[in-house]
């Protein structure tokens, strides 16, 4: 890491198994976790600008991480001087960064996490894209392709009226939002059963973990999704015009999760949420794991720290893949079990 | 150091598609320090064709004349009319032999971000120009890109009641392609797409 956040120059090496790195708040470990998940998003996974990643009073920074699986390695690059960014792997500039899912695949255990479950929904439509798209890397293409279509019709619908024109852009909408529901769907299929095992094993309880995906106009699954869209967005033509933007669609969507029938967002405890959150993320690493046959870092910042002892411990035995596995923690105690090379940034800087 | 004439002339070839500062700069060297009768001869030549080239009054397509020699080649088919977007398509398409229709040039796609509506697609030309024939086969030679599949689909909604048939070029795999790694907008094309062997 060159100048990035607080770390000037730093090189760091890491086992194969992973690495507990401890430290007092603030210095940098949740840094460290960021710059390896930059090589595989290439943005902050904290949603941070890429400005804010630039060490004080510098005018760049760089992050050069070799990777290797396998007979594979890779080395990726990312750096930014506040103008532009360039992201290579193994000395290739890449034209679209987000040819990084091809390549390095990550889950990162937020402290925010919790926001999978009760937050805004555009923190679990976010959740859901990503993994779709790290278990299927194509899903970006389509992805891209429907956010284009989307910025054109808004962009229509912000003219004067031109119903002719609008019906062809509404066909390419209709058939772009049903690609990407039903690759939603399909990733759902698989993703709640394992959810809900997942659930079982981190809580010790019985509960029914159940998801349904909430579409933003009234539409019933398993019915032809673009007859009931085209007749919805037939209904809503005037108020379309009238408020200039799309009123229904994949972007708008949500998901609600359900624990014996209740809705979690509003009766859920905190501790069910934060386990059901981690339990999503353990499911997306299966879910990789299962398609691509390798194992995604695993990185764990700080949110085993809530649950007890026991649930922690529970977590990290249900890791069958060889998961490389980084834990950031001011509190090492209750880690010692995992046997994890420690990096103490007290001591290093 | 490209100060002057010199200067001028790097910032107008700098306006050339695909021509970085760099690039400018060697060329503007060359032109002023190679062969004097080579860069008089360009100046010339660059001057008849930016004044004599114009718009074909029927196809829009780029022509030294006011009707181009597609338009103006009476033996040509004029049951078919292909739509393509710019009039190097047209080339692209001629280089096959395989066709032997008229062309209609759109110059633009429908595209609500960057302003292009129907006008700009010239699309009562093209009206007048289907009404005014018989034409059996309209061809909408598009790229499948979100603004030109939006384009065909309202040529397609628009035309349908005027014309016998609406094809559209094939899109899918190409050739050598792993429908692995095919997305799977373009698997959907293609199977939609999809002929008897
Ligand atoms: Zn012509």
């Amino acid at each position: 890491m060159e100048q990035y956040r607080n770390f000037d120059a730093q090189d760091f090496t890491f086992a194969p198994q992973g690495a507990l790195i401890i430290g007092e708040n603030g210095s940098g470990k949740t840094n460290i976790l960021e710059a390896i998940n930059y090589c595989a998003f290439g943005k902050s996974v904290r949603n941070s600008f890429d400005e804010e990643l630039i060490g004080f009073s510098k005018a760049y920074f760089r992050i050069v991480a070799a990777f290797s699986s396998g007979e594979e390695s890779r080395k990726i690059t990312a750096a930014y001087d506040k103008k532009r960014k360039v992201v290579t792997c193994n000395d290739v500039t890449l034209d679209r960064i987000s040819e990084l899912y091809r390549y390095i695949r990550t889950v990162y255990f937020s402290p925010e996490d919790i926001g999978i479950i009760s937050g805004a929904p555009t923190m679990r439509r976010t959740f859901l894209d990503q993994a779709i798209s790290q278990y299927a890397f194509l899903y970006l293409q389509e992805y891209r392709r429907f956010f284009r279509v989307l910025k054109q019709r808004n962009a229509l619908l912000k003219k004067e009226l031109s119903f002719q024109e609008k019906k062809a852009w509404d066909r390419e909408f209709i058939e772009s939002s049903a690609i990407i529901y039903q690759n939603r769907q399909e990733y759902l299929t698989s993703f709640i059963p394992l959810l809900c095992e997942k659930y079982h094993e981190i809580s010790g309880g019985a509960e029914t973990v159940t998801v349904q995906y909430k579409h933003a106009f009234p539409c019933r699954d398993g019915d032809d999704y673009i007859g009931q869209l085209t007749a919805y967005l037939a209904s809503v033509e005037e108020r379309e015009w009238e408020a200039q933007r799309t009123l229904c669609g994949p972007h708008l969507d949500d998901l609600i999760f359900f624990l014996d029938g209740h809705n979690m967002r509003r009766f859920g405890s905190q501790g069910q949420k934060r386990s059901l959150a981690i339990a999503a993320r353990l499911t997306q690493a299966m879910l990789i794991l299962e398609r691509n046959q390798d194992p995604p870092i695993l990185m764990f910042d700080d949110v085993l720290a809530d649950l007890d002892n026991h649930r922690a411990a529970n977590i990290i035995q249900m890791l069958t893949g060889d998961h490389q596995i980084f834990i950031a923690t001011p509190h090492p105690g209750g880690y010692t079990d995992f046997q994890l090379p420690i990096i103490n940034l007290d001591k290093i800087l | 150091m490209f100060s002057g004439l010199l200067g001028t002339l790097v910032e107008q070839l700098r306006k050339l598609p695909g021509i970085g500062t760099k690039t400018a700069q060697r060329l503007a060297m060359h032109i002023v320090s190679g062969d004097k009768q080579y860069a008089l001869d360009l100046a010339s030549v660059l001057k008849e064709a930016a004044e004599n080239y114009r718009k074909c009054t029927v196809c829009n397509m780029l022509t030294e004349y006011d009707v181009c020699s597609y338009c103006a080649d009476t033996t040509r088919d004029e049951s078919q009319l292909c739509i393509v977007q710019s009039t190097q398509d047209v080339y692209l398409l001629e280089n096959m032999h395989e066709y032997r229709g008229y062309y209609f040039v759109l110059e633009h796609l429908l595209s609500p971000l960057d302003g292009m509506g129907l006008e700009e697609i010239h699309f009562g030309a093209l009206q007048q120009l289907v009404a005014s024939r018989t034409i059996d086969e309209l061809i909408l030679a598009l790229n499948p890109s979100t603004e030109g599949e939006s384009t065909m689909n309202f040529l397609a909604d628009q035309l349908a009641a005027s014309v016998g048939s609406i094809t559209r070029l094939s899109t899918g795999i190409p050739f050598g392609g792993d429908i692995e790694y095919t997305s799977s907008m373009t698997l959907v094309n293609a199977f939609k797409r999809r002929y008897h062997v």
